[in-house]
């Protein structure tokens, strides 16, 4: 049972992890956004139908990220070049993500679709107990698990990475070294579009394998939570995520253990695990927010 | 698109000094024109003619007293949870939490008046209902208002993921302690008592709850513009260090703020109850939350102006219903519209007077 709840946290919580990682991108630039709900559902929608079309979800894989990428490609361009404020903004897309994959989406709700299966890799997947948790899982959720390291690479000991913490704490070092820092965000949410809209893709062509009008539950909402939860650290991050698929996972085993307790509880539990472990890691510390994301929280800002 | 971005090109240069009276002018009007013009596209592309719905939208409304009662049933959450999202926002905080909170205060209310109130009169029982709804929503807000101020955490982030909360809340009363027992399994509450009910204006399905948000939106406008609560809230919003240096209690503030704005979204909820449904499903009031919110920053967070939005929203969402029946698209597809006009809204800056 334990392995069970184990396996279900990577497969369950690879959505959410992929979409804050991106969010994680996006956030470090400076930008923060709520539509990552929207990118999650344009991803989710785009990659079921390029799979049910091609029937190739690698396809799908690419074509979710691109909607998850348009969907935030609207939020870059509200927040960073007309200055709206950012909160209100991602609201609004989340809320018009809702709506346009609701109206496209109807076609798909009786679709099925191969689409991702879990790959047991040879000998690693032998292992007892860790083989199952680990090394049992499909091909989306094996390359997040390398995307997580490569990204802290990227951010923490690359000049790329250095440019884009400076987008979101010291424009002028930006503007110094003759940058654009609004390019770099604009690179930044896009990048973190597309992870999103990755993260929708493994959600229903992985996962689930299938349609459902607001497929995503709060997913991309719980994502954001994550980052602030996580310090904007990658690590952190996967581990939220994976609390969150944890709490998914339980929730189903504990259904079919048959077990007196209300559904309706064990589904509150993710959301509710959630706000808990922010409470927990305020408490012990005031987390270091990038200095432009500080300036959207208390208002401060322009853009 | 092309045709208003060409007249605005065509414009001869010299005018704008001369009149720089309604050059903002010609601006606000294509700001609202412009979303109804790319979603006319958006229809045309699956068939349906986007005049016939507009003239539709707009009859329906204005036709006979029946549609406009219909649009105003609409636009009266909208009302109290736009209030639920502008009062916080004239205190510096975003409040996105009418969603949960309006679920709640309907449960409350719901489960007083299933289990309690069914004996009363109704010059009693409707307000004790009130209240309840009112309560619901204000512990609701209350969490995450202690969030924010004991544990520093943002109330934006708090009140989404509550809303989730919330929501399988009222499914777990609805499918459990609050459950019809003669329903056959379906998952809602037993109706409630017709004294609880409130009166329905004739040759319509109008109930007065219209006339409680009206009232609501007065008081939050006249206590924001014209106490000197309202000032302090407003100074709060303006500039936090501002009001910690004239010796506010700060974190106080925020914490009644947000309590009163679930007060407002419960009482929407309660509304749902006694005015339309008279049982809560898990289906009551879903999504208006969220279009509360966009209808309060329409309204650039002002009450008086969130009265015009939030109709003009209950005119979308009546037309929604009339697409879904006369040409076959989901309701859900005016949210495209209302999304796209908040967008405009959005970029176009209106959202940054916000703090004035």
């Amino acid at each position: 049972m334990i392995a069970d709840i184990l396996t279900g946290a990577l497969r369950s919580g690879t959505s959410v992890m992929l979409a804050s990682q991106g969010e994680l991108i996006s956030e470090r630039a400076g930008v923060i956004n709520l539509g990552t709900e929207g990118s999650m559902l344009g991803g989710a929608l785009g990659g079921f139908a390029v799979t049910v079309w091609t029937g190739n979800p690698w396809l799908g894989t690419l074509a979710g990220g691109l909607c998850g990428l348009l969907m935030s490609l609207i939020h870059a361009f509200l927040v960073i070049t007309c200055g709206a404020n950012q909160l209100a903004t991602g609201l609004t897309l989340m809320f018009f993500g809702m709506g346009v994959t609701a109206f496209f989406g109807r076609g798909f709700v009786s679709e099925q679709i191969v689409g991702f299966n879990p790959v047991p890799i040879p000998l690693l997947a032998d292992i007892p107990l860790l083989g199952q948790v680990l090394f049992n899982h499909d091909p989306l959720t094996y390359l997040s698990i390398l995307l997580v390291p490569l990204l802290w690479l990227l951010l923490f000991r690359t000049r790329l990475g250095v440019i884009v913490r400076a987008a979101g704490e010291r424009e002028e070092v930006l503007l110094a070294a003759g940058i654009n820092p609004q390019l770099v965000r604009y690179a930044a949410v896009l990048a973190g579009g597309f992870l999103a809209g990755v993260g929708g893709v493994q959600l229903a062509v992985a996962f689930t394998h299938s349609w459902v009008e607001n497929m995503v539950q709060g997913r991309g909402v719980v994502a954001v939570a994550l980052v602030i939860f996580a310090s904007w650290k990658p690590l952190r991050a996967m581990l939220g995520a994976y609390l969150f698929g944890a709490a998914q996972a339980l929730q189903l085993t504990v259904q079919q253990s048959g077990l007196p307790i209300s559904p309706f509880f064990l589904f509150m539990l993710p959301y509710l695990l959630t706000l808990a472990a922010l409470y927990l890691v305020e408490l012990r510390q005031r987390s270091r927010m990038p200095e432009a994301l500080g300036r959207v929280f208390t208002g401060t800002s322009g853009g | 698109m092309k045709a208003t971005a060409a007249l605005a090109t065509a414009l001869p240069e010299g005018q704008a000094p001369r009149s720089p009276r309604w050059r903002p002018a010609l601006r606000q009007t294509l700001i609202i024109l412009a979303p109804f013009a790319l979603f006319a596209i958006f229809l045309l592309a699956n068939g349906v003619n986007p005049l016939l719905l507009y003239r539709a939208m707009f009859v329906s409304t204005f036709g006979d007293l029946y549609g406009f009662g219909e649009v105003l049933i609409k636009a009266t959450p909208f009302v109290l949870t736009g209030l639920a999202a502008a009062l916080p926002a004239r205190a510096g905080m975003i409040n996105v939490g009418g969603e949960g909170q309006l679920a709640i205060g309907a449960l409350v209310s719901t489960g007083f008046a299933v289990f309690l109130l069914g004996g009363l009169p109704s010059w009693l029982g409707i307000p004790l209902m009130l209240l309840a709804g009112a309560v619901g929503g204000a512990l609701w807000a209350g969490v995450v208002a202690l969030l924010k101020v004991k544990g520093n955490l943002n109330e934006t982030i708090t009140s989404l993921l509550l809303n989730y909360v919330a929501a399988f809340t009222v499914g777990l009363f609805v499918h459990g302690l609050l459950k019809d027992p003669e329903s056959f399994n379906w998952p809602f509450s037993p109706e409630i008592n017709w004294t609880l009910r409130l009166p329905i204006i004739d040759g319509t399905r109008l109930h007065v709850g219209f006339v409680i948000a009206i009232v609501l939106a007065l008081a939050v406008w006249y206590v924001l513009g014209r106490t000197r609560l309202g000032f302090r809230i407003r100074v709060l919003g303006g500039n936090r260090l501002a009001a910690e240096r004239a010796g506010m209690n700060v974190s106080r503030m925020q914490l009644w703020v947000l309590i009163a704005a679930g007060a407002l979204a419960g009482i929407a909820g309660m509304i749902e109850i006694a005015g339309i449904e008279g049982r809560l499903r898990p289906s009551t009031g879903v999504n208006y939350g969220y279009l509360g919110f966009l209808a309060a920053w329409m309204a650039w967070n002002k009450p008086l102006r969130l009265l015009l939005t939030a109709f003009v929203l209950g005119m979308i969402s009546v037309a929604g219903n009339s697409l879904e029946i006369g040409s076959g698209l989901p309701s859900s597809s005016v949210h495209i519209l209302m999304a796209l006009v908040l967008f405009f809204l959005l970029g176009s800056g209106a959202g940054r007077k916000v703090k004035t």
